[in-house]
């Protein structure tokens, strides 16, 4: 073995971050409108001439493209993105505030998911063709087909309206003072109904990977044997098959770790949740170009972290991947 | 804790009853100008509320006076939770983001000299009184005194004159262009000054005075950006009601009472703001409880929805925001006038209003002018004709040749796009009605719904009307602020783009430029309505656009909480006025 990575992944890498970073830059100004309203407010028509040229000078707006762009290589690499064209706050400070309740909700419907869907595929294979198997792959198939806001709006509706059980709204009770555990439980009283509906609607994903890979595992030589050796039924199922079955599953759930860093921008408008997709969805609605560049590059960097991690971790699981 | 600052609330509210009997007189005493009428005026209201507060707080302070320890039996205090859609920064100056409700929030912490009241007339507010010259070119203020900022500094001329120079130095706000031909500001004493203006502006009062906050020069003094300047604390420091103790960016604010505030005690002891990403979720959350107020408009098909929901009530009034059709009158066939009108009188302004806002709007009038408006000329009437419509187009010229159902102009058929933004259903919804009511007159609409930047860039691009239109027809609409102040008409209708900064849709008539330029600088207010009503008659005739509706505000809230809110006419129910008591109300 030569090492986890050898120097052409290496450069494939790079190169793929050389052109995500191009593409947030470019994005962004080739969409048709124009930051200025944000800049300016609403009475963006009573500025004369000059104000205007002096608005678009002070953010930087008048200098070149190419300039415009050097900058975003200068800011990447000092790590300070500027101020926000519309909260007047450094973008850097604003990230920061949101990714940690991105990450809380994603990764908790992303660990929920990957254990129901692996547990639930497993199941399914194991007893192919029976009503459970059929049952369980119809029932996924019609959960994938669930449009995410009307699951959330759902749950609001039944779940904080109608029974008033938990809140339909944020991440925490707002100016409510607690500290300590009621804090704590308060946070993730908040989080069950966006973390219940991104869970439901990512299991299916898993399930039917592991469904899949587990069925033409099950299919393998090794696996008569196992059962010709008298393997009880659980031990060839969880030791021998899911064992063997799960690497696709590792590749999808690295994927989506990388994807959960961009937030989910409809879960987190239907609950007015804090995160990143929320934060991003106003930056792009308004042309706050610095703050979509700057939340770009999170998701670039994460998805090809997520991808480099799935890289690695594949010959762990799976000797077969291993390069020799 | 607690019953020591009720004690105090009520030394205060005594305190308030007797300056405010003392203003009584002064107010009595001098006379000359309308400003000083309306001091006296607002003394006369005030008088019985600060006598109605009297026994009350006369009570509690007998108590805390003789029995400083014990406390009377403290009134639950009264928590107020608002839902917005969309953060407002941390809502200073500087910082606040949309004119609704983020300007709004604003002045709940600070103060401007003069104040809108319920009918939206600029009242004394931090200035006592406000003279004018003949010229219109001064205005001299005398300051309410013994006001004190949240930090306990008072509130003098130097403030003022501190505000006026650091707002235009540092044009980044709104308020630079309020304060727009300001020349000097000159202090008398502490508590007098002066604005020294370049040339006549009788919309001063209302554009800068009752618009512009007043900040404390010794905390914004050493500020050098203000835009990107943080302040340690949450806390901006203003003159106003509320002060601001938390913020939670894109989760919550939360503002507490400023019982030392110089118009009264807060009826409202806590606000907490609460942050949502659209109005679905701010719906949910007022019918689970989980918000008393929204502060935005509903739309009207939740009005009654909402209403029938105990405790849910709603305040509805007259606001000034418009929904209007803007053409291109600077190219083909929308130069013609003949054309203009034909849309104008194909326009059921009744079924619109009743189809999309069941109701809950005022049918638009030609002239632009709300009819609830003090300048609405009466004698403007918005026709219904389609046949009429019809055989004006016909006696044009503008026949359809081809039998297709569609007439043409120089050879082409009469078919535009109408663009909207997809964001506003009711106004897709107009288009809509629009597409079928031109049908109706042989003209072909197709509707194109597209994202807002997207609209706004073809409408208005760069917000410069410097560079153009790149539409044909375009539903449109302006805020509330456009139609409040009168003195903005000329920005919508003048052919030149220094004076006519939203004259989106390249209209051009001398005569109304003429008009315009005069009542820019008219200090006659007689002739200035005159003025006016001539404008409307002009804009109803040769129709530079075609006002549809004006939206009524519509505002939900929980009146098991919180019942007492002021509807300002053309601005709503998010101001300060709602949160005081109806004594400390102009």
């Amino acid at each position: 073995m030569k090492g986890l990575i050898d120097l052409r992944r290496l450069g494939q890498y790079a190169a793929a971050a050389a052109a995500a970073v191009t593409l947030n830059f470019l994005l962004p100004r080739l969409m048709p409108g124009n930051p200025l309203v944000l800049i300016a407010g609403v009475d963006v028509g009573l500025l004369t001439p000059e104000q205007r040229a002096e608005i678009i000078a002070r953010v930087g707006l008048d200098a070149p493209l190419w300039q415009q762009y050097l900058r975003y290589w200068a800011d990447i690499f000092t790590g300070d993105f500027g101020y926000s064209f519309r909260a007047s706050r450094p973008i850097v400070d604003m990230i920061r505030d949101r990714l940690p309740w991105t990450l809380l909700i994603t990764g908790l419907s992303l660990a929920i998911s990957a254990v129901a869907g692996v547990i639930l595929g497993a199941v399914s294979a194991w007893r192919r063709g029976s009503k459970t198997d059929l049952g369980m792959l119809s029932g996924m198939i019609a959960l994938e087909a669930l449009p995410p806001f009307w699951l959330g709006m759902l749950f609001i509706s039944i779940v904080s309206v109608q029974w008033g059980l938990l809140p339909s709204f944020g991440a925490v009770t707002p100016a409510s003072g607690l500290v300590g555990w009621e804090h704590i439980e308060d946070i993730l009283r908040h989080a069950v109904l966006p973390v219940a509906t991104l869970s439901i609607l990512s299991v299916p994903g898993v399930y039917l990977t592991m469904r899949y890979s587990m069925l033409e595992t099950l299919g393998e030589d090794y696996i008569r044997t196992a059962r010709a050796k008298g393997a009880g039924e659980g031990r060839v199922l969880f030791g021998h098959v899911a064992r063997n079955a799960i690497s696709p599953v590792i590749t999808v759930l690295a994927i989506r770790l990388g994807f959960a860093f961009g937030g989910t921008v409809i879960i987190e408008t239907v609950f007015s949740y804090p995160g990143l997709g929320r934060l991003v969805f106003e930056a792009v609605s308004g042309r706050d170009y610095p703050v979509m560049q700057a939340a770009f590059l999170v998701f670039t960097v994460a998805v090809l972290a997520a991808n480099l991690a799935a890289d690695l971790l594949y010959p762990l699981v799976d000797p077969r991947a291993r390069t020799s | 804790m607690k019953s020591t600052v009720h004690a105090r609330k009520a030394l205060i509210l005594a305190a308030f009853a007797l300056v405010m009997a003392a203003c009584g007189g002064d107010g009595a005493e001098t006379t000359t100008t309308r400003a000083a009428t309306t001091t006296a005026a607002q003394s006369a209201d005030t008088a019985p509320a600060a006598e109605e507060a009297a026994p009350e707080g006369g009570a509690e302070t007998t108590v805390a006076a003789s029995e400083p320890e014990p406390a009377p039996p403290p009134a639950e205090p009264v928590t107020v939770r608002a839902a917005i859609t969309g953060d407002e920064g941390t809502l200073n100056p500087y910082t606040y983001i949309s004119g609704f409700p983020g300007w709004n929030l604003l002045m709940l912490q600070y103060d401007s000299l003069l104040q809108l009241d319920a009918a939206g007339r600029p009242q004394p507010w931090l200035a006592e009184s406000v003279t004018v010259n003949d010229e219109l070119t001064e205005y001299s203020v005398k300051l309410v005194e013994d006001v004190r900022w949240h930090d306990g500094q008072f509130l003098t001329a130097d403030d003022v004159a501190f505000t006026v120079d650091y707002f235009i130095n540092n044009t980044q706000s709104r308020f630079a262009r309020d304060l727009r031909g300001v020349a000097e500001v000159v202090i008398t004493d502490p508590f007098n000054l002066t604005f020294v203006l370049e040339a006549p502006n009788p919309g001063f009062d209302l554009v800068a005075l009752a618009d512009v906050p007043i900040i404390p020069r010794h905390i914004w003094e050493p500020v050098t950006n203000p835009e990107e300047h943080q302040f340690e604390s949450a806390a901006n420091i203003g003159s106003g009601p509320y002060k601001l103790v938390d913020y939670d960016e894109g989760q919550s604010y939360r503002f507490e009472a400023n019982w030392d505030y110089f118009r009264g005690t807060p009826a409202v002891d806590e606000l907490v703001v609460v942050v949502f990403a659209d109005d679905a979720g701010a719906l949910s959350a007022i019918r689970s409880g989980g918000v008393d107020v929204i502060f935005e408009r509903i739309s009207p098909e939740q009005i009654t929805l909402l209403d029938a929901q105990d405790p849910l009530d709603i305040s509805q009034g007259p606001e000034f925001s418009t929904q209007m059709i803007n053409f291109d009158a600077s190219r083909r066939p929308f130069d013609d006038v003949v054309v203009r009108q034909a849309i104008d009188l194909a326009m059921d302004r009744e079924d619109i209003v009743d189809t999309v806002y069941l109701g809950a709007a005022t049918p638009g009038s030609p002239g632009w002018v709300h009819p609830g408006h003090p300048s609405y000329n009466p004698e403007v009437l918005a026709v219904y004709d389609p046949n009429l419509a019809n055989s004006l187009l016909d006696q044009a010229g503008y026949t359809d040749a081809d039998g297709d159902g569609i007439r043409e102009f120089d050879g082409q058929p009469m078919s535009f796009e109408i663009i909207a933004n997809s964001s506003d259903s009711l106004r897709l919804r107009i288009a809509e009605l629009t597409v079928e009511m031109l049908a109706e007159i042989g003209i072909e609409g197709r509707v194109a719904a597209v994202e807002t930047a997207t609209w706004e860039n073809a409408v208005w691009p760069g917000f410069d009307v410097n560079n153009g239109r790149n539409y044909e027809i375009a539903m449109w609409g302006w805020s509330a602020p456009v139609q409040a102040n009168t003195l903005r008409v000329p920005s919508l209708i003048h052919s030149s783009p220094g004076i006519g900064s939203l004259n989106l849709t390249g209209f051009a008539n001398a005569q109304v430029d003429s008009l315009s330029e005069e009542l820019l600088v008219e200090p006659d207010p007689a002739r200035r309505l005159e003025l006016l009503s001539q404008l409307q008659e002009l804009i109803a005739a040769d129709l530079p656009f075609v006002l549809l509706a004006y939206p009524d505000g519509a505002y939900v809230y929980d009146s098991s909480v919180y019942a007492d809110w002021e509807f300002i006419a053309g601005q709503g129910i998010v101001s300060k006025l709602s949160l005081l008591p109806s004594s400390a109300r102009p």
